[in-house]
């Protein structure tokens, strides 16, 4: 399906096309909804950017699909496994086939740029040494940087580069889907740019799916097929960005409709 | 689905030898490949330039590169592609760019090498720390002339509450640790000399190794270890985010707000703590020797009174405002050297403990010596 079509979270494809099937998530924290029957379906080899205001809980979404916190009700499907049926033979099938780079990176901080890289591939592959570094070293200029930092600790690198080496490590074992925190967080401008187009690269080469969480305008302009708004505890609003912009009302019109959205959608002396 | 075996086959043609490829090859399945594809990435002037994709099925970043590193390929002369594949092409074109010209080999470095540099860097490491250790005695001695001059500038409320955390919350450990050591010099003093029919020397014994020695080095050790981690711990997280940078910049110095408070809590507690670590000390020297021995406890207080002195009280509690120094400005210049990451805040407040504890022992040989030279 054209994602320009896909207007609804709720997407009538057959499972073979969803990267991602969310069903009536909920996400409680004691007596604080953050999430109530909340629904998405995200189409294999999208790009779904994932925009709400602070507290709208992004990341708690995302750390229930990638399994590191239990909805308090609903479905989490990846790929067809689900995620929390608390078979542990179908969560370490995920293992490999998803890739995620945390807000900050998450790097290990003892080790280097290339043993944080190497770290998913001597996991789960049986590779020779050889092969394997060479491997990693490959991810490493694949995620646009260069080899002579592969051998710095993670502290000795500067923001941006800790970024890269971050999606270095998501990528390692060529997953299905990538999970990006914020990715462009903190960035310069024209970092955050570059960092933009190495996303878009890299999704054209390994095939991916991207679940895209962000705040930056410029992001879901340049690197997003669909934008999912969330707010009231459920998807708002999803569609391609001009769409969204188009029909936005409430926090979404005010989200586009503010100096920085019209700066970043091009609308200023326009 | 299970991934199918990753074959290879180098067939000859018309246009020179072509690999053929069939199968899975992903991260998964190349690893059983690996042995033979360096084969062919040795042969140089055989080395295939075509490449049949035709029986390939899955293939990932990390099969693409097996086989482009078994090709003879480059940007300006690619391998040829034969066969329908609807990634190969794409897949091989984005690994040869991005492995192009240069040496994806890893560097190896030689173990004696390794050890040797080892041990080039912590020589000149334990120097830079001695150098920066005495600078920061000096920074620390004008903070604290500082304060005298001007007392009212003292940050009392800090200054009481590491008084409390470091020095009265040690006071049941150091008395614990104490009153065992004395019993244990007790019962060690006993039986020895009951050998020379003098176990009544054992009064002295203890009497001479508490106050003289253990009392003064129990708590220095305890606090060694409780007061400098903390100490470490609390500064090099402040560092870490970046408190101490705001604490300068709203025109605070960090070494009046954070190392003389806690320079004059240790300078007043060790003391105390030293003194109650020798009572502790006495009093299980003294339960031991009376029930073993069958003295009095008269006895025991006249014979140390009249054999041991007050001298040798003084000459443990001297020792101890240096301790306490030691101690404090160790724990805080650890704490303002961490730097922004994790392993550097484990570093530092290990090499704290380890540095204070050093110093310590050091420092009481030091004391030993003089006295030996006064005749103390």
């Amino acid at each position: 399906m054209n994602p320009a079509h896909a207007l609804t979270p709720i997407l009538d494809l057959p499972e073979d096309q969803i990267a991602i099937r969310l069903r009536g998530i909920a996400n409680r924290f004691g007596k604080v909804t953050i999430h109530e029957n909340l629904d998405l379906d995200v189409m294999r080899g999208e790009t779904i950017g994932i925009v709400g205001g602070s507290g709208t809980g992004k990341s708690v979404l995302m750390r229930g699909i990638i399994g590191l916190r239990q909805p308090s009700e609903g479905q989490v499907h990846v790929l067809g496994y689900n995620v929390w049926s608390g078979d542990a033979g179908q969560r370490q099938a995920l293992d490999s086939k998803w890739g995620v780079m945390f807000q900050d990176g998450a790097l290990f901080s003892n080790l280097t740029v290339h043993e944080n890289v190497l770290v998913p591939i001597s996991e789960h592959t049986n590779l020779p040494k050889s092969l394997a570094s060479e491997i990693a070293d490959l991810k490493i200029l694949m995620a646009g940087l260069p080899l002579s930092s592969a051998h710095k600790l993670p502290s000795e690198l500067s923001g941006g580069m800790r970024k890269r080496a971050a999606l270095a490590r998501a990528i390692a074992l060529d997953p299905d889907i990538l999970f990006l925190d914020e990715p462009t967080a903190g960035l310069d401008p024209i970092t955050a740019g570059r960092f933009d187009e190495l996303v878009n690269e890299l999704k054209e080469t390994l095939g991916l799916t991207i679940f895209l969480i962000t705040h930056d305008l410029d992001t879901l302009r340049d690197a997003c097929d669909r934008v999912a708004a969330l707010a009231e505890g459920r998807v708002i609003a999803i569609g391609p960005l001009d769409y969204l912009r188009q029909h936005a009302t409430g926090w979404l019109a005010e989200y586009f409709g503010g100096p920085r959205g019209r700066a970043a959608l091009g609308l200023v002396g326009g | 689905m299970s991934p199918l075996e990753a074959q290879f086959s180098i067939v000859t043609s018309s246009k020179g030898p072509v690999l053929r490829v069939s199968g899975d090859w992903t991260i998964h399945t190349i690893g059983a490949l690996d042995a033979r594809l360096r084969v062919v990435r040795g042969l140089n002037a055989h080395r295939p330039a075509i490449v049949d994709v035709a029986q390939l099925k899955d293939l990932d970043t990390a099969g693409a590169y097996a086989i482009e590193k078994a090709l003879a390929s480059s940007l300006e002369s690619p391998a040829i592609l034969i066969g329908d594949h609807p990634v190969a092409g794409r897949m091989l074109g984005e690994v040869r760019k991005h492995t192009q010209g240069r040496n994806v080999e890893t560097r190896i470095t030689s173990s004696v090498h390794q050890f040797l540099e080892h041990i080039g860097r912590s020589v000149v490491q334990i120097y830079d720390e001695m150098v920066d250790t005495l600078g920061f005695l000096g920074e620390t001695i004008v903070a604290c002339w500082r304060a005298i001059l001007n007392p009212s500038s003292v940050r009392w409320l800090p200054t009481f509450a590491v008084a409390e955390s470091a020095g009265v919350n040690a006071v049941p450990i150091v008395m614990t640790l104490s009153f065992f050591i004395g019993s244990v010099l007790a019962f060690l003093g006993k039986t020895i000399l009951q050998d020379f029919g003098a176990s009544i020397f054992t009064i002295e014994l203890v009497g001479f190794a508490v106050l003289r020695e253990f009392g003064v080095l129990i708590t220095a050790i305890i606090l060694a270890g409780r007061s400098d981690s903390s100490f470490t711990a609390q500064i090099g997280s402040m560092k870490m985010t970046q408190e101490i940078d705001a604490l300068r910049i709203l025109g605070m110095n960090p070494m009046d707000m954070l190392v003389v408070p806690r320079v004059i809590a240790l300078l007043v507690m060790f003391p105390i703590l030293t003194f109650l670590a020798m009572l502790a000390g006495i009093a299980g020297g003294a339960l031991v020797t009376v029930l073993t021995l069958d003295l009095s406890l008269t006895l025991f207080f006249t014979r140390l009174t009249n054999n041991v002195g007050v001298d040798q009280f003084w000459a443990g509690m001297a020792k101890a405002p240096v301790f306490a120094i030691i101690i404090a400005i160790i724990g805080c210049r650890q704490g303002l050297n961490v730097a922004n990451n994790v392993i550097s805040l484990g570093q530092r407040t290990t090499a704290s403990v380890v540095q204070a504890l050093f110093m310590v022992i050091v420092v009481e040989a030091v004391f030993a010596l003089i006295y030996m030279e006064l005749g103390i």
